[in-house]
């Protein structure tokens, strides 16, 4: 009896141990995701494309049930490397073996197929020791891929924009470069301070801005700031920073796909063309979506899929440029405020609460309803409303930092009180103000496309994603696709948003290093 | 050493290609520079409000194309678009005009004639009143060639008018609850209410008809202050006329306040012989009060010659409609009547005017409370006309010639003089605000009253007086009318049946409605149309023909047509859904391209 006992505890003991083993190995957490999202998928499509069209009487399409089967291909093969990964990691070796890792090369090339997971979790499969800046040109490879892939829809199209095959042969050459950059950083970014040799690649990286692939930027910053880290004792700490963020998986996928929304909509500048988003074509009005169009027209014969990808770039815009304006502003009040406090406070932070007793949608439609509709003062509108919350936010840091002995220090040493509040207060109160920045994006992306739904946001014609989605909702009925797939953008950029945002608070809480 | 020289050569390739999209993408901004430069070299600022979205982004999607730079002013009602239209700060403004009389001299005058109400561009040409006036003292079978000769001279040659679509009629009714049977959809005058009966008739004394309409700010309920779509349909049913309208648009006595009409030789002199059965409802504490006054021959007499005096009030918006006539006159007299012949039998006026009468005349009145139709007591009124004008007959069928009480319209306007009239401090008859407020001081003669009105909706209930016991007596006795200003939102309210009867849906929600068997749609003709303004007032550029000429060219009416369904028709005047002129509009980019080029030239 007392020996059933202990083997049922140890049991136990060894699942937990399990448990922990699998949950702290990259290569585990990214498979299995993979192939229960698969899974999903691989069940919403046997149902959509299989079922419904038997069911209803219609013959399957081709190119559906080939996707379907491929799909299921990869889940199996999917599964295949969780088992064995499990297994591999809680049996004698504790470890997964080569021929396992191999099992990553069949993985990989599933993105093709839009399977961004399997992909990841291939590239994790691969290699062994994977650093941060592994990591990241990873995903800034898959940025890049999926910008590709995106863009090769066109192809169906029956004209292409002048400067396609440009914008194709741009993002494959930084691809080339990117994979040339993977090898590069296994070979010489072990250890605290990179090779010099990688130097022109981190260069290469910083320049993935300019295509919006900021994981390609990161990784340059990252190895630049810690070749030019002169105490290679003390690890920099915004490095840190995003080391936190990488562990969370869920994070990093937010980024991804904001990332990837930043991408394409610089990218589609060269690869799309916007006469079809926004010139009326009556002949194609209201089509079913199709490979050519696959999100259908909409009611004035417009792409919606083109649509939709233009809107990205509106969107994003107003998103951050009405999350930085009141950053700044209210940034600058809180500090002021928190610091001097007494009637500057006080005069302050009593104009920020009448601000804040205004709701602010409303104080949106009033804005735009006094200044006319307009991008700018839709930016303004809604800038204006979220000013209180920064302000408040900044005081509520300042307060706490500005009796802390550094600045007691920085005082005592005749510093100038602007010197100590934009050198030594400001830089300390951010990471409060930068994890709700994050998360106030997303809901500027949603304020925004409400104010278009309603006809107050940017004009009408313009691909904005709200604008889409109200020309859709007249047709949910006969032709829901108009509002399905904007509606979907949406939720994605919003989602993908908050996630980040959560990772970047775990990542700069200081209880959680 | 390998992976050296390899990223050297990439790097390379990277920056060469880069340079490459530099050069081929100024290339292409270059290509769409040059286009652009074009493009955005004429501004054109087009004003309307939300009810013409589509319409003003296919406008948009138009003129863009043909090389114009659009900016769109969005109001977001038509009042709010009306102030901006006074403003002058616009190019080209929407403008919807229905001809209500079913008459193509209402479809002309008013927009055209430079002395037009609703003549918002500034149109002023002598030869334009010329022709409209010529055209109003023609006959059907003449006035065919003068209105082609109108539309030849005002659109072909001078572009004074942006012509896009003519709309056709489309209502739909829960036949769940309204008997189809009972509804008419009339081509021009306004919904008729006293038909209007449940499919269960015993629900016709509790029950309220639900209808809807996108204006909820009402311009006026005195008859000749406003002709707008606000009030037409409420200002139809509210008050009597001395003729009404079919539903394909012919003139007759049935469903008005006369017995019989006649036309006396010469089309000068208009007869009409009153009923009795018709009395004023007035309205305390919201609900129907009968008053027992009998709507009479004076009430008419001072009715018309108010209508016909453009002093008469301070906003006179019907004067155009009613200034032909010259006198309106109580006929007492019956040998006048015996002495003079009708024009289309030849026979005596009287012979006319006695067809069907529930006794002969014996005596004519002057005295309304003396009326008893019948011992053969009647009135008889008189109307002539400066000209001969034969179609004066329609704007007595149309809303404005209202029959309101002489002695409610005098006490409410015999407070403040007309010359001095001040809308914030002075309140006249029918002043929508003083109504919604709690004073409503109107006495109706039509089957309804309007017993109160909100921001959300007005009320009416049925006119005890109204015709009792005839088939004209409205048969529901409450209606209400809910302001939704979004067409798809009506839609979403009718098939949640907050809604009865939709009298206007949206194009692109007619199949649904159609497919489900509980509604009705009934699609018909109507003298709706759709046209543009274009700002020919104050200097402003579009008084240059070949710019007019550079727009006009540039629409294609089919887009308009294929984007309602085909629920729309072409258009090219605001006539043309009445007289069969042939013209068409033309769409060549290019000849717009010239005139805009001759426009450019012209202005250098």
């Amino acid at each position: 009896m007392a020996k059933n006992q202990m083997t049922k505890n140890e049991s136990l003991y060894l699942k937990k141990v399990n448990r922990r083993k699998l949950s702290g190995s990259l290569e585990y957490t990214t498979s299995k995701l993979a192939y229960q999202v698969t899974a999903v998928l691989v069940f919403a499509l046997v149902i959509w494309q299989i079922v419904l069209p038997l069911a209803g009487g219609k013959e399957l399409s081709t190119i559906s049930t080939a996707l379907t089967a491929v799909y299921g291909v990869e889940f199996l093969l999917q599964l295949i490397t969780v088992k064995r990964i499990e297994k591999e990691i809680t049996g004698a070796a504790g470890e997964i073996s080569n021929t396992t890792r191999k099992l990553g090369i069949l993985l990989v090339p599933f993105v093709v197929t839009g399977n961004f997971l399997l992909f990841i979790a291939g590239a994790m499969l691969l290699k062994k020791e994977k650093n941060l800046e592994y990591q990241l040109a990873v995903y800034s490879l898959l940025v890049n891929i999926f910008i590709i892939l995106i863009s090769l829809f066109n192809l169906f199209k029956e004209t292409l924009v002048d400067t396609f095959w440009l914008g194709i042969g741009f993002y494959t050459l930084y691809s080339v470069l990117n994979l040339v950059i993977i090898g590069a950083v296994s070979k010489y970014t072990f250890g605290k301070k990179p090779d010099k040799k990688f130097m022109p690649f981190a260069v290469i990286c910083l320049l993935g801005i300019a295509l919006g692939n900021v994981f390609s930027f990161v990784l340059g910053l990252i190895t630049i700031g810690k070749y030019r880290n002169k105490n290679e004792e003390v690890s920099v700490e915004w490095i840190d920073v995003i080391k936190r963020l990488f562990r969370n998986y869920t994070a990093v996928i937010g980024m991804f796909f904001v990332v990837l929304f930043i991408g394409i909509s610089i990218g589609s500048n060269l690869t799309f063309d916007y006469d079809l988003a926004i010139a009326n074509n009556f002949s194609a009005r209201l089509a079913e979506p199709s490979l050519m169009y696959p999100f259908g027209y909409d009611d004035y014969g417009r792409c919606v899929f083109t649509r939709i990808i233009f809107g990205a770039s509106i969107s994003l815009i107003v998103g951050l440029v009405s999350t930085i304006v009141p950053i700044i502003i209210g940034g600058i009040l809180g500090a002021i405020a928190g610091f001097y406090g007494g009637t500057r406070d006080n005069a302050i932070m009593r104009v920020m609460d009448v601000l804040n007793a205004v709701p602010s949608i409303l104080l949106a439609i009033a804005i735009i309803a006094a200044f006319g509709v307009s991008t700018m003062n839709l930016i303004l509108a809604l800038s204006v409303s979220v000013i209180p919350s920064y302000a408040r936010t900044v005081r509520a840091q300042v307060l706490g930092i500005s009796n802390q002995e550094f600045v007691e220090a920085a005082k005592a040493c005749g510093a100038k009180n602007g010197t100590i509040i934009f050198k030594h207060i400001i830089p300390n109160s951010l990471a409060p103000v930068i994890v709700q920045a994050t998360m106030g994006i997303g809901s500027a992306v949603l304020s925004t496309s409400s104010l278009s739904y309603l006809g107050i946001g940017v004009e009408a014609h313009v691909p904005e994603w709200g604008n889409i989605l109200k020309a859709g909702s007249t047709f949910l009925e006969t032709n829901p696709y108009i509002a399905i797939y904007p509606g979907l953008a949406i939720i994605i950029i919003v989602l993908a948003f908050n996630f980040f945002g959560d990772g970047l608070r775990d990542a700069l809480d200081p209880k959680l290093k | 050493m390998k992976l050296r020289k390899l990223t050297a050569v990439l790097l390379v390739g990277a920056m060469v290609l880069s340079l490459a999209a530099c050069g081929k993408k100024s290339s292409n901004s270059g290509d769409g520079g040059s286009g652009s430069s074009e493009a955005g070299s004429e501004t054109i600022r087009l004003l309307g409000y939300s009810y013409y979205e589509s319409t003003m982004n296919i406008l948009r999607d138009q003129l863009t194309k043909a090389g114009f730079n659009v900016e769109i002013d969005m109001q977001p009602d038509y009042a709010s678009m009306v102030t901006a239209r006074d403003t002058g700060n616009w190019d080209i403004a929407m403008s919807g005009w229905t001809t209500v009389t079913g008459n193509p001299d209402y479809a002309v005058r008013d927009v055209y004639a430079s002395y037009g109400q609703y003549n918002a561009g500034g149109i002023n040409d002598p030869k334009i009143d010329e022709l409209i006036d010529k055209a109003s003292q023609e006959t059907p079978s003449e006035y065919g060639a003068t209105y082609k000769e109108l539309e030849d001279y005002a659109i072909t040659e001078n572009a004074y008018s942006l012509p896009l679509y003519s709309t056709r009629g489309i209502r739909a009714i829960n036949n769940t609850v309204v008997d189809e049977k009972t509804v008419l959809n009339p081509q021009s005058r306004s919904a008729y209410w006293e038909n209007y009966s449940y499919v269960d008739p015993s629900q016709n004394e509790t029950r309220t008809l639900m209808l809807t309409q996108t204006m909820g700010d009402l311009t006026s309920l005195d008859p000749i202050q406003a002709n707008d779509g606000s009030i037409n349909q409420l200002s139809a049913n509210l008050n009597v006329r001395i003729v009404n309208m079919t539903p394909d648009d012919k003139i007759e006595a049935e469903g008005s306040l006369s017995r019989n009409i006649s036309i006396a030789e010469g089309n000068q002199a208009f007869y009409f012989i009153l009923r009795d059965d018709c009395y004023f409802s007035r309205v305390e504490n919201k609900h129907v009060v009968a008053t027992d006054v009998r709507v009479g021959a004076e009430d008419v007499e001072f009715s018309l010659e108010r209508a016909a005096d453009e002093k008469s009030v301070a906003n006179h918006k019907t004067y155009n409609l009613h200034n032909h006539m010259s006198e309106v006159s109580i006929v007492t007299d019956i040998e006048e009547l015996k002495g003079i012949n009708d024009s289309d039998t030849g026979k005596p006026v009287f012979d006319t005017l006695s067809e069907g009468l529930p006794s002969e005349i014996q005596t004519l009145t002057a005295d309304k409370t003396q009326v008893d139709n019948a011992n053969g007591v009647y009135q008889v009124v008189k109307i002539s006309t400066e000209n001969p004008f034969p179609q004066v007959l329609y704007y007595l069928a149309h809303q404005s010639a209202g029959i309101l009480n002489k002695e409610a319209v005098t006490e409410m306007n015999s407070k403040f003089e007309v010359d001095s009239y001040d809308p914030t401090k002075d309140v006249c008859y029918g002043d929508p605000a003083a109504i919604k407020s709690g004073n409503n001081h109107l006495w109706m003669s039509g089957p309804y009253a309007l017993v109160d009105y909100d921001d959300y909706q007005v009320v009416f209930e049925k006119n005890p007086g109204y015709m009792a016991g005839t088939e004209h007596e409205a048969k529901i006795n409450n209606v209400a009318i809910k302001f939704i200003k979004e067409p798809t939102s009506a839609t979403s309210e009718f098939r949640a049946g907050g809604i009865d009867i939709l009298d206007a849906v949206n194009t692109n929600d007619v199949a649904t409605l159609q497919e489900d068997k509980n509604y009705t749609v009934f699609v018909y003709i109507r003298h709706a149309t759709t046209y543009c303004d274009f700002n020919m007032t104050n200097g402003n550029k579009f008084e240059n023909i070949d710019l007019r000429k550079a727009v006009f060219y540039a629409i294609n009416q089919d887009e308009f047509i294929a984007y309602n369904n085909d629920l729309v028709g072409p258009l090219y005047s605001t006539a043309s859904t009445l007289v069969d002129t042939g013209n068409k509009l033309e769409f060549s980019l290019e000849k717009s391209a010239e005139h805009l080029k001759a426009y450019q030239d012209s202005k250098k």
